[in-house]
């Protein structure tokens, strides 16, 4: 192609055009004085808007539905009560993932500048998609999953006990409680990722502290048709106990597969292989004789823990049509967390991306009034993160199908598991 | 003697021409133009990394064009070179720091190997044989990307720490004349004028001899054969060149997302490319920037505007018989849909008939 002097004056014009119109960050910004916040990103003297990113449409937004819901619940009841500090009143602004990294961070880079934090971003790999912008951002955000690799990021602000803690008290209470011994041969069967890996390393730290060994591992891949290969494997090994690590989906067909051939041994189940709906499915005798789900907090509708109470008030109050549900209590949690952040912030008078994140440093305990274990926060990596668990047995005769067999129990091995920081 | 009508070609030489009408040629000023002018227009974060990733596919779907659209050979692998690319780009971006140029050479090359090994089988299997066997690329693939620890971080994925820097200049942080540009901005500048690179580089494959030996052997590898086309040469070379340029669009999108983990490479990435190229237009490179525009950046379109309907719920749990986001895919699913009945040829097919309609204008009929 011919460059001619035409041509390059044109191209000259355009990139003066164009010299005009950077985006890159000036220097120079607003900032507030102690006791009232200046206005900033998602801040406008009245009113502070939350980030959420979660799948809305898909396959994985049967867990975003309810957890927004909670998140949108906790807000309203505080917006009628004053809002954060008495005078602020919180807003979210939803957007939907699809549960994809690419969706997420597009969504990210469309809401970033209107919000002061993100209150939920669902989901491990979109989490860790969007982890380099928050650095860059300085953004906090609160991730919906129980991965232990957020407790030790500045940017992110977990809630719950990690799935490494379940997994180490299900233990605990199968040996001491749950009539098992350490003889018994223990057979885990995981979902190959990182969700599988962490409720493995669980089992694996218990094996070491307790003293049982880990006979058999099957793991298999989300959404696979036909599990009659690994329940035959765990059957032919003899397993007496089987911990599960899967979501609700693929949690369905294996314990239905198992029903068929027979095989019952005692099965735990981390908390997202099990939803409501299982309840009420073909599985649901099969589940009340062999089934035990570990996760946090208490049944839905229990009015011994004050937190379930409120919530479950508020709940009917605010979202009329909302089923039992234990992502909807998860989301509930994660806001309040938030609003402890937040409340942290305005005390501090700084509403800003770094205001807050400094607000999350300087953060002391906060509690979950039962419904989780309370977590200690402040800077990365000084935070302790609750070590209890709750057990429960399938009853389909429960409002969310769960009964409450141990109730917000910590066990000695669970204290000492280290959270390291992983290289991400 | 007055010089002949634009429309007549008289030599080998003006078939060639890229850029031969005067309207062409406004057309690629335009086409510039509005590379290095946008970004400073649009400013907005969301719209430029949506573009970004736009841009990031339509790399990818120029690679897979010349292999299924040109050379007859339908891939499910596309995802697993994508994927390579990207952890090549981490190793030889990040873990080695090395700048722009290198990684991004270093990924086509990994990626070229891989397909040269790949290549291979294509010359055995056809149609869907082939489909079905780079089906199990995607899964031979997901298994090391998973186990690989070292290279790919496992399950937790890598972070890509692949910086777009050339020499002194870094893209991720620009500054000319004393005006900052955003990370964004820089990345849909580089994004961007590489779909042009690759777009000319393709387009200059298939319209000289080894583009007709292409589709001498999509149209019927034995026949190919016959007239002198090595249809094996071929068919490996269109797999390698595929391969790396696919690599390459990985590299790109595990530097501008800074991670990447195994659930990035799925089966799901391969049908969306296939998709792309049918709804942009088999058989054109043009098509597959279209395309790639089109699934990319239409979602975005309706998510944004869908929210003004009556009766569309904007957030979980809101009121309306339908959310914005169930409401959204239905339309994208439909418009899909009404393209492949209406539109076979795809989006690319509408656009030769807009030029061939004013090409022979005023005879246009």
């Amino acid at each position: 192609m011919r460059v001619t002097t035409k041509g390059a004056l044109a191209l000259s014009l355009i990139l003066v055009l164009a010299a005009c119109g950077g985006a890159g960050e000036d220097d120079g910004a607003g900032s507030g004085s102690a006791g009232a916040p200046g206005n900033t990103a998602g801040f406008d003297g009245k009113t502070i808007k939350l980030g959420v990113l979660t799948p809305l449409s898909g396959t994985v937004a049967v867990i975003g539905q309810p957890l927004t819901a909670g998140n949108e619940v906790w807000f309203e009841a505080l917006n009628a009560k004053g809002g954060i500090g008495g005078k602020y009143k919180v807003e979210l602004v939803q957007e939907d993932t699809q549960y994809k990294t690419d969706i997420a961070v597009q969504k990210y880079n469309k809401i970033k500048g209107d919000v002061v934090a993100f209150t939920q971003v669902l989901g491990t790999a979109p989490t860790l998609a969007v982890l380099p912008q928050l650095r860059t951002d300085k953004m906090l955000a609160a991730p919906a999953s129980l991965d232990a690799l957020w407790v030790r990021e500045d940017n992110l602000l977990p809630v719950g006990g990690p799935y490494q803690v379940q997994a180490i008290n299900a233990m605990d209470y199968y040996l001491s409680e749950g009539g098992g011994s350490k003889s018994d041969k223990v057979c885990t069967m995981i979902q190959d990722d990182v969700y599988g890996e962490a409720g493995q390393q669980g089992i694996d730290f218990a094996a070491e502290k307790y003293g049982f060994t880990v006979t058999n591992t099957q793991k298999f891949k989300v959404g696979t048709e036909n599990y009659a290969g690994q329940i035959g494997a765990l059957a032919g090994n003899g397993c007496q106990l089987v911990f599960l690590v899967a979501t609700p989906s693929d949690a369905a067909k294996i314990w239905g597969t198992a029903a068929q051939a027979r095989f019952a041994p005692q099965w735990i189940g981390q908390s997202p292989s099990y939803t409501g709906a299982l309840a009420k499915s073909a599985v649901a005798p099969y589940m009340q004789q062999s089934v035990l789900i570990v996760a946090e907090g208490t049944e839905w509708g229990d009015d011994s823990v004050p937190g379930m109470k409120d919530m479950v008030a508020a709940a009917t109050k605010y979202a009329s049509d909302q089923e039992p549900d234990y992502y909807f209590a998860f989301g509930y949690n994660q806001a309040r967390a938030m609003t402890a952040v937040l409340e942290k912030a305005v005390e501090l008078g700084d509403l800003s991306h770094e205001g807050i994140l400094k607000a999350s440093a300087e953060l002391g305990k906060v509690g979950f009034d039962g419904l989780a274990g309370d977590y200690q926060y402040g800077p990365a990596e000084t935070r302790n993160p609750p070590r209890s668990s709750t057990i429960f047995a399938v009853d389909p005769s429960k409002p969310f199908g769960l009964r409450k067999v141990k109730y917000n129990f910590t066990s000695d091995a669970a204290k000492e598991f280290e959270f390291k920081k992983s290289d991400l | 003697m007055s010089k002949p009508h634009r429309n007549l070609v008289r030599d080998y030489v003006q078939d060639l021409r890229l850029f031969g009408s005067p309207l062409s040629k406004v057309g690629l000023a335009l086409m510039l133009a509005t590379l290095v002018v946008l970004p400073t227009v649009v400013q907005d974060d969301f719209w430029l990394s949506v573009l970004i990733y736009s841009g990031i596919t339509a790399i990818g779907a120029i690679g897979l064009n010349l292999l299924t659209g040109y050379c007859g050979q339908i891939s499910l692998g596309h995802a697993f070179f994508i994927g390579a690319g990207a952890y090549c780009a981490a190793v030889v971006g990040g873990d080695a720091g090395l700048p722009l140029p290198l990684w991004l050479l270093a990924s086509a090359a990994v990626g070229a190997v891989l397909g040269g090994l790949i290549g291979p089988f294509t010359l055995r299997l056809r149609g869907h044989y082939l489909a079905i066997v780079t089906l199990g690329l995607i899964f031979i693939g997901e298994h090391l990307w998973r186990n690989l620890r070292d290279v790919t971080g496992g399950n937790n994925g890598t972070s890509v720490g692949a910086e777009a820097t050339i020499g002194p200049v870094d893209l991720g942080a620009l500054e000319i004349a004393g005006e900052n540009y955003s990370r964004n901005q820089g990345y849909f500048w580089l994004v961007w004028a590489l779909v042009a690179i690759v777009a000319l580089l393709a387009k200059n494959l298939v319209r000289t001899r080894p583009g007709r030996a292409l589709r001498a052997v999509r149209d019927h590898d034995q026949a190919a054969e016959v007239i002198g086309v090595r249809a094996g040469r071929y068919k490996i070379g269109a797999f390698m060149v595929s391969s790396a340029i696919a690599a390459m669009a990985g590299a790109l999108f595990g530097s501008y997302q800074q991670h990447v983990s195994p659930d990035d490479w799925t089966l799901l990435l391969s049908i969306q490319y296939i998709a792309i190229i049918i709804v942009g237009g088999l058989g054109t490179i043009f098509g597959a920037i279209l395309g790639a525009i089109f699934v990319g950046a239409l979602p975005a379109l309706i998510d944004e505007y869908s929210g003004v309907l009556p009766g569309v719920a904007t957030e979980a749990g809101g009121d309306g018989f339908i959310s914005v986001f169930a409401l959204n895919q239905a339309i994208f699913g439909l418009l899909i849909v009404l393209f492949l009945v209406f539109e076979p040829r795809g989006l690319a097919g509408i656009w030769v008939r807009i030029k061939a309609y004013f090409k022979a204008w005023p005879f246009s009929y």
